[in-house]
């Protein structure tokens, strides 16, 4: 799916089109703006949505259902604000959704046959070894602290962390106040100090 | 190790906005300063850096297929909650899918020059890009065995060329010079390549694997060994404690004697 044409195509966009000229021109009626969306963003909503509910089959399943679901309500989206501060709640929301229906806690669990092997063939094909079995396992010692934090510290690290909106838009996106935010996070920082340490011993 | 205290107000908050550098430039002088003389948050900032460091070892599955959208229309957006359709394999009828799946194994083994014998020290099997047929091999007929699988295939790569260049017609409405046709050198060249490739894979696989084995068995000696140490530890402790006993309860039974 990710075929040089294609790629060149949302390259060319990237460099033309803001998020919002793209979501106006797609409900102008141009057939193409929305995949331009879709290829920009799938990767970080699959990130999110992985980091969150801790498997890939699902974290696809709500990267799709949310560009699905932002596909359909396009029409009602007036630039309040940002595209992607409106994608990740979406996905945010199909992610909660996800952890109330299968009622478990989301714990993250690599798939044995993934991953760092296939990541350092893409990018780092000099990668030994040894270094891609420290790497997973660093990988599973940081996701088994993750997994121990509550769902509101969790999902502002990630957030933060790893797709680094500010303290304000984590609290536009998850409706709770600035100084909330950074407590959650010097909470679930905290937590996973004494979460990585424990490992380390 | 006695931790201090910091009374510093809104001390975790600053930490935090300092940690992010999401702080305003007096709010960030301010704890600068303070930071400079307060060891606990020298040390806290300092571990929660490490933290964050170590989170950035957490890179989720490259995802294989996520999304294959295609162009819409506004049209279709309104009426219509059925996901765009795909252009993928999933265009392409199943029993098509079979045969190519089928033609591409075929002409690995061919190309792979896999070869099954059967001797006196049992089954062999052996396979190389490299390998020269031996002349024997050359000379002798096309055995009553291979030949039927080797029309099949050509029929089935015939048919599956027909099919596919009916459907990139239509598809595409190229005029016929389009580049349906394939030759077989192209065919196994690319085949060759995605076999190569595979290979490669499956090595780095394998050296992967083997190289969580050994670590797994080196952690399990370990805690092997520890074991065994606690356990000979324990034996000598209680195997002296009995020894005790038994001395003392003969000093006692020689008290006794003595006395009657």
């Amino acid at each position: 799916m990710f075929g040089s044409s294609r790629a060149e195509k949302v390259s060319a966009y990237s460099m033309t089109w803001s998020d919002e000229e793209l979501v106006a021109r797609s409900i102008g009626g141009d057939p193409d703006s929305f995949n331009q969306l879709v290829l920009r963003w799938e990767r970080p909503i699959y990130a999110l949505a992985y980091r969150v509910i801790g498997r890939e089959e699902d974290a696809r399943d709500v990267c799709q259902e949310t560009f699905l679901r932002a596909f359909r309500a396009l029409n009602g989206f007036r630039g309040q604000a940002k595209f992607s501060s409106w994608l990740y709640r979406i996905a945010l929301n199909l992610c909660r959704d996800w952890v109330r229906r299968e009622r478990r806690t989301p714990v993250v669990q690599a798939p044995d046959d993934l991953d760092a092997l296939e990541l350092s063939a893409v990018r780092e094909p000099t990668t030994s070894i040894d270094d891609l079995v420290a790497r997973r396992e660093l990988t599973h010692i940081v996701e088994r602290a993750m997994a121990k934090l509550p769902e509101d510290q969790r999902t502002a690290i990630i957030l933060k962390e790893y797709h680094e909106l500010t303290f304000q838009e984590i609290a536009d996106l998850v409706g709770c106040p600035l100084s909330t935010v950074k407590t959650r996070l010097y909470q679930g920082l905290a937590v996973l100090r004494r979460e990585l340490a424990k490992s380390e011993s | 190790m006695i931790e201090t205290i910091c009374t510093y107000d809104g001390r975790d908050d600053l930490l935090i906005a300092y940690l992010y550098d999401e702080i305003d430039t007096a709010d960030r002088a301010a704890f600068s300063a303070h930071i400079s003389g307060c060891g606990r948050c020298t040390r806290e900032l300092a571990a929660l850096r490490g933290v964050r460091s170590t989170l950035w070892a957490w890179a989720p599955p490259e995802p294989r297929v996520i999304t294959d959208y295609h162009p819409v229309s506004s049209d279709s957006r309104a009426t219509t909650h059925e996901p765009p359709a795909g252009r993928s394999w999933h265009d392409v009828p199943a029993w098509a899918q079979v045969a190519a799946a089928l033609l591409v194994l075929g002409v690995s083994l061919g190309i792979a020059n896999v070869d099954v014998r059967r001797d006196n020290a049992g089954w062999t099997l052996r396979t190389g890009w490299s390998r020269v047929p031996s002349q024997n091999a050359v000379a002798l007929p096309a055995t009553p065995v291979s030949a039927p699988w080797r029309a099949d295939l050509t029929s089935l790569e015939r048919q599956l060329r027909t099919e596919l260049q009916a459907m990139s017609a239509t598809a595409r409405a190229v005029p016929a010079a389009a580049p349906a046709t394939m030759s077989d050198a192209e065919l196994q060249r690319r085949v060759r390549t995605i076999i190569d490739e595979s290979e490669r894979r499956q090595e780095r696989e394998l050296a992967l694997r083997v190289a969580e084995v050994v670590k797994d068995v080196n952690a399990q000696r370990q805690a092997d060994l520890v074991k065994i140490d606690r356990s000979l530890g324990f034996i000598q402790t209680s195997t002296y404690g009995e020894q005790m006993k038994q001395r003392e309860l003969v000093n006692y039974l020689l008290k006794v004697s003595q006395k009657q």
